[in-house]
């Protein structure tokens, strides 16, 4: 991707060479042909204290002007501002508190504008010494405010930054138990024997437990996957009391002493969600290289030997692997989502037959146009969903944004019943009498919802006026359960190319397009 | 040495062939910011810190080579 960067400084080093850059503190021109903005403005060098802060101000100021002015279906980053080599003449408080308000109005801005996305410079620059950051000598000589030495591990970090951005992020977390969520083994030293909570190590293992369930706060999925006696753990939950993630933090598991890429395998088969969406923690080197063989699309990172190395090792866990940008209230309800799916499966196991399953469950859909609110979440599932995804396009905020401009009709699904609300999970993006894209969240499949979901979409497109509609198929190595959807609803396959793109029309006025009536449909 | 300057030369500035003709005037992407790669890629082959003036002066290949011999 091109991005323009606006910047007062020399910061060409820094970014990929098909980057174009603006005049040094130049915002008379905002390009309208570049795919994204970038804003990298650094802590002005001037002498005086009064005058640096003014200007600090003045750049809140031309930022703000420039995002308001910037298209906004374009992604636009911003770097916060370092505090770095400003003279402090007494306690430096004035130009921090400049620094900080800078950094604020940032911020600010993130909820107004939601094709911003801020970065945090301080996460590059912390890892080195002042006078590491900036050479005075090129500062005179080309006006580099941050020393060009650092610019391939500024590209290392930015890039990964860009693809964090991008959502390409892990959902589940699966935990070993012995020497990884508490010191010592449980078999061994019992209950009240294992180290957690209390002194060193234990200390440690208390406060990376408490660190994991922050992040399941987050919409991680957390689940276990140890060798033990189930009967133990489940105890062990119950009555340690340092013990902070318990039966319930844990979305699924698997405890007991068969191999763990088999039970990893089931933990993902359980959850309905990819392997390549799992992470594996485990002490054990060798479980963890036989993981890394067998299933080399589960991430596997090494695991610290000494505890007190939990709290980097932590950090480097998120910023791998979780770190979103732009949180949907989806994401922040997944585990109990994941958890009423458990309980709807028991609930199947009382029903003799499907339908009065499905009926019992009173299920109600959701079906409103794409808006400002449901935007980023209509992207964020292009971009994870897999299985249940009938072209597998994955757009970005911006261009969901674009085609809703240009005319494109795009519907999102919420699915409620009577153990919960699911949220939105799932879209339907059409193209005039085209079906661009057609995708569900696997956490909602089985009951018949997809069909349904279906056949309301083309009840209002024949409402509108439309007589036939076109579909895809694009094969993807997971999309193979939706290989017949298009035909299972009627359509009819006009056309399979040398890919095994499969073509599909439907005729809506001959086409059957009642939904039973155990789901209420709402539209809105 | 020079071998060592050329590969850098022809890294930095992605030439497809370099030889002690190389200089500002004959090389297109030697430009202001190529003359900040270049130094920083010097500096850390050979360990020298070069100065404000010395880098003001280092036009062609043949500069490098003066600035580096008096150097090491």
């Amino acid at each position: 991707m091109s991005l323009f960067v606006f910047r007062n400084n020399t910061v060409e080093p820094f970014f990929p060479k098909d980057y174009s850059f603006s005049g040094y503190d130049d915002i008379s021109e905002i390009p309208s042909e570049v795919e994204g903005y970038v804003w990298f403005y650094q802590l002005p060098v001037k002498a005086g204290t009064e005058s640096l802060i003014q200007e600090i101000r003045g750049c809140s100021d031309k930022f703000e002007y420039v995002l308001s002015k910037a298209d906004h279906s374009k992604p636009f980053i911003a770097f916060t501002m370092d505090r770095g080599q400003a003279v402090s003449f007494d306690s430096g408080l004035d130009v921090m508190t400049a620094v900080s308000d800078y950094n604020s109005r940032l911020l600010e801005a993130e909820r107004s504008y939601p094709n911003l996305r801020i970065l945090d410079i301080h996460e590059f620059t912390y890892r080195y010494p002042e006078d590491e950051l900036i050479d005075w000598r090129f500062w005179f000589i080309s006006q580099m405010g941050m020393n060009p030495r650092l610019s391939a591990p500024f590209q290392v970090w930015y890039s990964k930054k860009l693809d964090q951005i991008a959502l390409k992020r892990k959902k589940c977390l699966v935990l070993d138990l012995d020497n990884t969520l508490w010191g010592g083994v449980l078999g061994e030293d019992g209950i009240e024997g294992v180290k957690l909570g209390g002194d060193y190590p234990g200390k440690a293992f208390h406060f990376f437990q408490e660190s994991l369930l922050a992040l399941s706060k987050r919409g991680v999925i957390l689940t276990v996957c140890s060798k033990n006696n189930e009967a133990d753990v489940l105890e062990a939950w119950e009555k340690n009391p340092f013990m902070v993630l318990r039966k319930d933090t844990f979305a699924a598991w698997r405890i007991n002493w068969n191999d763990k890429p088999s039970n990893i395998r089931e933990l993902a088969e359980e959850l309905n969600i990819g392997l390549d969406s799992l992470v594996f923690l485990d002490d054990n080197p060798s479980e963890r290289e036989l993981v890394r063989q067998t299933l080399p699309m589960v991430a596997t990172p090494e695991f610290p030997e000494r505890p007190y190395e939990l709290p980097s090792f932590f950090k480097s866990l998120v910023e791998n692997y979780f770190r979103v940008y732009s949180i949907t209230s989806e994401d922040l309800n997944k585990t109990e989502q994941y958890k009423a799916n458990a309980r709807r499966a028991e609930a199947s196991r009382s029903f003799v037959d499907l339908d009065s399953f499905i009926r019992s469950l009173d299920i109600r859909l959701t079906i409103e146009a794409a808006n400002s609110f449901s935007i980023p979440r209509v992207a964020q599932m292009t971009q994870k969903t897999n299985q249940f995804n009938l072209t597998t396009r994955r757009y970005t905020e911006a261009d969901v944004r674009r085609l809703v401009d240009s005319g494109w009709e795009i519907m999102c699904l919420g699915v409620e019943d009577k153990f919960g609300d699911s949220g939105i999970t799932g879209c339907v993006m059409v193209d005039g009498d085209t079906i661009d894209t057609l995708l569900l969240s696997c956490r909602i499949l089985g009951k018949g919802i997809e069909s349904a979901f279906l056949k309301t979409v083309l009840r209002l497109m024949r409402d509108r006026g439309v007589k036939t509609v076109k579909a895809e198929y694009i094969p993807t190595p997971k999309n193979s359960q939706v290989e017949s959807f298009y035909d299972r609803c009627g359509f009819t396959c006009v056309g399979v190319d040398e890919n095994g793109v499969k073509s599909y029309v439907i005729d809506l006025a001959s086409a059957n397009l009642a939904v039973d009536d155990f789901y209420s449909i709402i539209l809105e | 040495m020079e071998e060592k300057v050329l590969e850098i030369l022809k890294r930095v500035f992605e030439l497809d062939h370099v030889d002690e003709t190389c200089s500002q005037e004959t090389c297109e992407k030697w430009d202001s910011m190529g003359q900040l790669s270049l130094v920083v890629e010097l500096e850390s082959e050979f360990g020298v810190t070069l100065e404000p003036e010395e880098i003001g002066e280092m036009k062609c290949f043949g500069d490098i080579m003066r600035l580096l011999s008096d150097k090491l």
